[in-house]
């Protein structure tokens, strides 16, 4: 078999489809392909209450599908928190090296594993200024890890992510980002706060008083629309008036 | 403003490529730690910068560094061909009207909303070089999630093989199309030109 030919041929299926619906059994064919059993193409947002705006097509049996969704383990599952501190796939026998595994992680994937998802290989999807995601294929317990295949699996799951932003950006469900929302003295403001300081330090750093840097923070808290430092420190990350080289960097 | 620019034997000559080889320096050297060699003690420049390279140089009205792209031919020695073959299954792409993008670089000093607009008008300067030099794919070697990105701009991508871990980064080899198609596709990708910063291109070009 020519694996390139294959991963060739199984990234125009991936980006022949014109719908969703499409994309979920072309995903299916790619994961067999694979060698694996089920897929999970995602966003790392709360999918219930996120509704339509977020990615997530799977063919992960029912049962566990719907329980994850109740318990809102987008956001907190621990496979996609490993594919946050990494750009490349891995297997996720290999997690608890990546990422400090609590108990209750643990119970999850022991859980997963009863309800038909054993061992998986994650693809991270990192497109700045919008949600983190993932592809994800996997097997149910005590089937081999398709060791070969993982190359391919890798391109696969980047090329099908893509694939299902173009489909959900058609849907008007992933604007461009918004111009900036703060200003250049707002930003800095919340630039130093990220980085530890106080309203008085920051004060002293900007040349400004320590009223005029609390109104700067209280202004940008505003353009947001929320009420806590730490909401507006994640919103102007999440958007990337901020990065996170920005604060360790020096 | 959008530069295309060449550079011949000799020093590096003042002004904007001067300025794009110390932010090459800054950002590949200084910050992805990359292995490459560093003249004195202040430029990014290797055997692949001579007068077969074009530039693609975005500066300031003040002729500071913004953001550039260095394109090699690839019917001469170039990056793919002469150190990651392997990561071709068929061989690296060569001809008179592909050409290889290296050395993309957004400079140091922007913030996350012009780094976003310097990147959005260089992938857009990039496509419309290729379609005014009749240069019908573009070649490239990226670490995986950079290749997220890449895809994301929406140009028509296709792997050349399966990516591969060497020294240390999982590396994946593209070909990227360019035809008639191409600027829109990056339209809709939302990729959207600042003309501020690409000024009159033509011209420039």
């Amino acid at each position: 078999m020519n694996i390139h030919l294959t991963a060739v041929q199984l990234i125009r299926i991936v980006e022949g489809v014109r719908n969703v619906d499409d994309l979920t059994t072309a995903m299916a064919v790619v994961a067999a392909r694979l060698g694996f059993q089920h897929f999970a193409l995602t966003h790392h947002v709360d999918v219930l209450a996120a509704g339509t705006s977020a990615i997530r097509i799977h063919n992960y049996p029912v049962r566990w599908a719907d329980y994850y969704d109740r318990q809102a383990l987008g956001v907190s599952d621990p496979v996609h928190r490993a594919s946050h501190v990494t750009s490349v796939g891995f297997c996720w026998s290999r997690m608890p090296r990546m990422i400090p595994l609590t108990a209750e992680d643990r119970r999850v994937l022991a859980l997963g594993r009863e309800q038909g998802i054993g061992d998986g290989f994650t693809v991270p999807a990192h497109v700045p200024g919008e949600a983190r995601g993932s592809c994800s294929f996997a097997n149910e317990a005590g089937r081999p890890m398709p060791h070969k295949m993982l190359p391919m699996a890798q391109l696969a799951g980047a090329f099908a992510f893509e694939a299902a932003r173009r489909l959900w950006s058609t849907r008007g469900h992933l604007p461009t980002p918004p111009p900036a929302a703060l200003t250049d003295r707002q930003r800095d403001c919340v630039l130093w706060a990220a980085r530890g300081k106080g309203d008085w330090e920051i004060g002293q750093i900007l040349g400004i008083s320590e009223e005029t840097v609390a109104k700067h923070i209280r202004l940008a808290c505003e353009r947001y629309g929320v009420h806590k430092r730490t909401s507006l420190l994640i919103r102007t990350l999440f958007d990337g008036t901020i990065t996170f080289g920005d604060i360790a960097g020096r | 403003m959008l530069q295309v620019l060449q550079f011949g034997a000799g020093p590096i000559p003042d002004g904007v490529l001067r300025a794009m080889f110390a932010a090459r320096k800054a950002v590949f050297v200084d910050l992805l730690k990359w292995d490459v060699p560093v003249l004195d003690g202040a430029y990014e420049l290797d055997q692949f910068d001579d007068e077969h390279a074009t530039y693609l140089v975005l500066a300031g009205s003040d002729g500071r560094h913004l953001g550039s792209a260095r394109l090699l031919r690839t019917d001469r020695p170039h990056i793919l061909g002469s150190f990651y073959s392997e990561l071709c299954e068929d061989g690296a792409p060569r001809g008179k009207n592909i050409r290889e993008i290296t050395r993309f670089c957004l400079d140091r000093s922007l913030k996350a909303a012009e780094r976003r607009q310097v990147r959005d008008t260089l992938v857009t300067a990039l496509a419309e070089h290729a379609l005014g030099e009749g240069i019908a794919a573009y070649s490239a070697v990226a670490e995986i999630g950079w290749l997220q990105q890449i895809l994301a701009f929406g140009w028509r991508c296709v792997p050349l093989g399966l990516p591969r871990k060497i020294d240390g980064a999982l590396l994946a080899a593209l070909r990227i199309d360019i035809d008639a198609d191409t600027p829109a596709r990056l339209r809709a990708a939302g990729i959207a030109p600042s003309p501020a910063i690409a000024g009159d291109a033509r011209v420039a070009a």
